[in-house]
């Protein structure tokens, strides 16, 4: 207890000041830096998408090339289609007229559309011997 | 020909065997299966040029089969003409792209070894080169190109 008999001491510094003190982490360098490494990363990407674009561009034009020798081809499937058709339509009109010709007043193969624009037959018109589930008598 | 789940239907109930109207000129089919036609198709396509334009702005004017008969037929004797030309002149080259074709599910990009002996040989014998319309002018044309691995 303070009875005023002993005297208060103080802790000082050692003389000359403390030593600095170490508060940093210190850590050896090691490898590349940040920048290094997002420029390496950035130019790996960046040759991929490269790539990338080679194949989508070859996709493109390997797609260009298809699609056209399919329409240079396509006149000449059309104009035989044309012709088949032309040869089929003539020969149903040809059998209509042979079994309505008792009736008068009867146009073979007139549309069944007002208009002049060209509809094709949405059914296959065969032959009736040749239709599946003749029967002969 | 049968179509699965339609076995009931022969295929050739379906034929009809009436020959064309007589006053239309003869004139004989192409013939060729998808493959040759595909390998030919560039050729066509711009030899008879003429022909397949001026049939398919006839064709725009009416689609009704009757009316385009006389462009149709220009447009098949030409198509023949340059297939007997081709046949004529690269033979074994055309039956090796074309059987390529066959073989590679008619894709062009893997039949180009046999394409550049075949367009070699057309440039040689007709002075034909094949050019894909509307490609970008800046770099080779795909044919052109050695494919990516």
């Amino acid at each position: 207890m303070s009875n005023g008999t002993t005297q208060a001491s103080q802790d000082m510094p050692p003389s000359g000041g403390f030593k600095p003190f170490r508060y940093e982490r210190r850590l050896p360098k090691r490898g590349p830096s940040g920048v290094g490494m997002f420029a390496i990363c950035g130019s790996i990407m960046a040759y991929g998408w490269y790539r990338v674009y080679l194949g989508l561009d070859e996709r493109r034009e390997l797609e260009r090339e298809k699609i056209w020798s399919r329409i240079y081809l396509t006149p000449m499937l059309i104009a035989e289609a044309d012709r088949d058709e032309y040869r089929r339509r003539c020969a149903a009109v040809d059998r209509e007229r042979e079994i309505m010709k008792d009736i008068p007043g009867w146009i073979p193969g007139e549309g069944v559309y007002h208009g002049k624009r060209y509809a094709p037959d949405t059914i296959a018109n065969v032959p009736l011997h040749q239709q599946p589930g003749f029967k002969k008598e | 020909m049968v179509n699965p789940g339609y076995k009931h239907f022969k295929g050739e109930d379906w034929v009809d065997p009436t020959p064309p109207p007589s006053d239309l000129p003869h004139v004989e089919e192409v013939g060729a299966t998808g493959a040759p036609l595909k390998s030919a198709s560039f050729v066509i396509g711009s030899m008879c040029k003429e022909y397949n334009e001026d049939f398919m702005l006839c064709k725009d004017e009416d689609r009704n089969p009757q009316h385009c008969l006389r462009e149709g037929r220009k447009v098949t004797r030409c198509a023949i003409d340059v297939l007997e030309k081709i046949q004529a002149n690269c033979r074994d080259e055309f039956r090796a792209h074309w059987q390529c074709l066959d073989d590679k599910n008619q894709m062009f990009g893997r039949c180009r070894v046999p394409e550049k002996t075949y367009n070699e040989c057309l440039f040689k014998s007709l002075g034909w080169k094949k050019d894909i319309p509307f490609a970008p002018t800046n770099k080779p044309q795909i044919h052109e190109r050695t494919p990516l691995a």
